[in-house]
């Protein structure tokens, strides 16, 4: 089926002016499908790494949101074992005037502003709330673990 | 095509010209009450545009107690002729669309007059009296002013300055000491507006230009089918998340006019353009996927399905199909994952029944109640999705011919029989006639029973038993309560006798209290 416009001008816009830090680029196959990179921010415990994620447009997309979940194992109060992403606007948030772009921005900002008072992966948030310096140490250690470039 | 052909291809459309039709391009984006360009501009319900300082004195709103909220307490007289009613002030906010445009006009016309200095046009104001009484004629005098930057830029300023009355014509006389019209000054000056508004009048659900644009109470405008679909989804404004208070007929809320009449005067190519490509759309995909399914329950024809839609997608898919040729095909759920014949497993069960929507009844939350009449069985051969819900390639089941169908009951009730024959070969020796008649005779009798499955209100509904045999298992299927699949059987059925002998086997089972005990739960 051919391919909304919005969708088209997404991605062209999306190669044409990438946002710094972060690189989305669509199957060649499935063009709803994205391969999405995002760095760590500085002064985050993912500082250094290079996340993976993959990004989907559903059918009624922009009606619902894009389905998106990280693949690179990260520890992160908001980010469960299965990468899903805890997100106020990936649900009920969600709106037609968001965009690939806003989103992937704002789960940047939540690498950043990790917040254990709205968890997602519980044993983390409990960590994350007990001992908040272990808790990034483990984080930073993940982080050189399994999202160090090669 | 030589310059006066673009311009005579351009009016023909409906469009206008930067040079010969300055004055009335001008007019699109002047105040009616004001005659200056829109300041702060507020789009009002009936879409018409003023000035926010132009809007009229507000009054205290008298009986008003839904919704009550407290900036509807306000309100006031329409000022624009066709309209008057009375609008709440909560409903009349900043057009933001609008608002960039005039900003984005104001900023290119500053800019032009001030690098073409030394252009003078002379423009005189020529009055339009139209309905203006004899006396108040004389008051009002005709401006002229001698400006620069070419026709377009000139007028627009002449309507900064307030002296270019809304109805008012204008008359050009070229200054020039080379005799230079400065015709080119006028299409350069508009290639760059076109350029500058561009982005301003994408629509922020398609990406696409707006069309058929309709502003929201907040200020925000969306094409008129993004702002249905939108509010199939949510009650929020996508732009700020206001509580849209739209009615569900949105169909009914004018359009912007002065966007519309602007988009449609500034590029009517593009306009029809994007209008024919939605119509495309709306036929669906090419390919044959052309029937709308929704996966839900199972319908029978001729008989009528009520449906309660309340899922987007299906809210979509309904309107399309009442847009269309008012029909869709319903299909059960495939409960058992069991394979459907090349399709494999699906999420449905490959027989459904077309059905025609008879009547809507839409609640005010954008839920609909509907009714819907079987047409025909089909048979699914192919399958995909658009825009969230399955869409199919479908072959209509019909039964054989009537002849047929006499040879196979004389076949089938003079085939040699033993004695001992279990119900089902005793049930395939019975006439048409016969079968049909082990139905009638069971629904009287559990109408003497009072079975609650024949309860009045349901006969209201489905009418009573059909004497048609070719309809009855259809009827009976319809209110009989036992298992979907039980009845999903009825649709792949290719002959009236083959349907009846199914029905007939459901009422010797029941009768021989297999299901007895099961019916009779089901009808306490
Ligand atoms: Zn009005
Ligand atoms: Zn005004
Ligand atoms: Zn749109
Ligand atoms: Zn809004």
């Amino acid at each position: 089926m051919a391919l909304p416009k919005r969708i088209v001008k997404e991605t062209e816009r999306l190669m044409a002016e990438p946002v710094p830090g972060i690189s989305a680029v669509p199957h060649e196959d499935n063009l709803r499908y994205f391969d999405v990179t995002v760095e760590g921010p500085s002064q985050s415990p993912y500082e250094g790494g290079i996340f993976k994620l993959e990004l989907f447009l559903p059918d009624d997309y922009p009606m619902t949101p894009p389905k998106i979940r990280f693949l690179t194992k990260i520890y992160h109060p908001n980010i469960d074992k299965l990468g899903r992403i805890c997100l106020d606007v990936l649900k009920s948030n969600w709106s037609p005037a968001l965009q690939i772009r806003t989103i992937l921005l704002s789960i940047q900002a939540l690498l950043g502003a990790p917040n254990p008072d709205d968890p997602l992966a519980n044993d983390v948030a409990q960590h994350w709330k007990e001992n908040q310096n272990a808790a990034i140490q483990t984080a930073r250690e993940w982080t050189q673990q399994y999202a160090k470039p090669q | 095509m030589s310059d006066n052909g673009d311009v005579a291809h351009a009016r023909s459309r409906g469009g206008l010209a930067a040079y010969q039709d300055a004055r009335a391009l001008v007019r699109l984006l002047q105040c009616s009450q004001c005659s200056r360009p829109l300041r702060t501009p507020v789009t009002l319900p009936c879409g018409n545009s003023v000035c926010r300082e132009c809007l009229p004195q507000t009054h205290l709103r008298e009986n008003i107690s839904y919704p009550n909220a407290p900036d509807r307490h306000y309100g006031f007289q329409c000022p624009f002729p066709g309209c008057g009613e009375e609008h709440p002030l909560a409903d009349c906010s900043v057009d933001v669309v609008l608002y960039k445009i005039l900003e984005s006009v104001a900023m290119e016309v500053s800019r032009s007059r001030e690098a073409s200095d030394n252009t003078p046009t002379a423009l005189e104001e020529v009055m339009q009296w139209g309905d203006i009484p004899e006396d108040e004629k004389i008051s009002a005098a005709a401006h002229a002013r001698t400006l620069n930057g070419g026709r377009l830029v000139a007028t627009f300023t002449f309507a900064e300055l307030g002296e270019l009355g809304y109805l008012s014509e204008v008359t050009y006389r070229s200054l020039s000491p080379t005799g230079d019209a400065y015709e080119e000054l006028d299409k350069a000056f508009l290639e760059r507006l076109r350029e500058g508004a561009h982005k301003e009048v994408d629509c922020q659900v398609c990406y696409a230009l707006l069309l058929d644009p309709v502003t929201t109470s907040c200020g925000h405008t969306f094409c008129r089918k993004c702002l249905v679909r939108v509010l199939d989804h949510a009650e929020h404004c996508p732009m700020c998340r206001r509580q849209l208070l739209i009615p569900a007929s949105l169909a009914r809320q004018p359009s912007n006019k002065t966007l519309s009449t602007l988009l449609y005067r500034l590029c009517p190519d593009i306009i029809e353009a994007r209008a024919e490509a939605v119509r495309l759309d709306e036929l669906g995909p090419p390919g044959g996927l052309d029937t709308p399914l929704f996966i839900v329950t199972l319908g029978f024809p001729s008989m009528p399905t009520f449906l309660h839609v309340f899922e987007p997608r299906y809210r979509l898919m309904i309107r399309r199909a009442m847009e269309g040729n008012g029909t869709f095909g319903i299909m059960m759920y495939n409960r058992l994952a069991a394979p459907q014949g090349d399709l494999g497993v699906t999420q449905f069960m490959q027989y459904g029944t077309l059905l025609r929507i008879v009547s809507v009844q839409m609640l005010p939350d954008g839920r609909s109640l509907i009714e819907t009449r079987g047409i025909s069985r089909f048979k699914v051969l192919e399958h995909g999705q658009r825009d969230g819900y399955t869409v199919g390639r479908v072959e209509r089941v019909e039964d054989v011919s009537l002849t047929e169908e006499e040879r196979l009951e004389a076949e089938e009730t003079t085939a040699p029989i033993s004695l001992d024959a279990d119900a089902a070969t005793q049930i395939d020796h019975l006439s048409t006639r016969q079968l049909l008649f082990i139905g009638i005779e069971f629904i009287l009798k559990m109408q003497r029973n009072s079975a609650p499955w024949l309860h009045q209100r349901i006969l209201d509904a489905y009418g009573g038993p059909p004497d048609d045999p070719a309809s009855f298992p259809y009827w009976f299927a319809s209110i009989l309560p036992i298992d979907e699949e039980e009845k999903y059987k009825l649709l792949l059925t290719t002959s009236v006798r083959g349907r009846l002998k199914i029905t007939a086997s459901w009422i010797r089972r029941i009768e021989s209290q297999r299901w007895y005990a099961l019916t009779l739960n089901l009808m306490v």
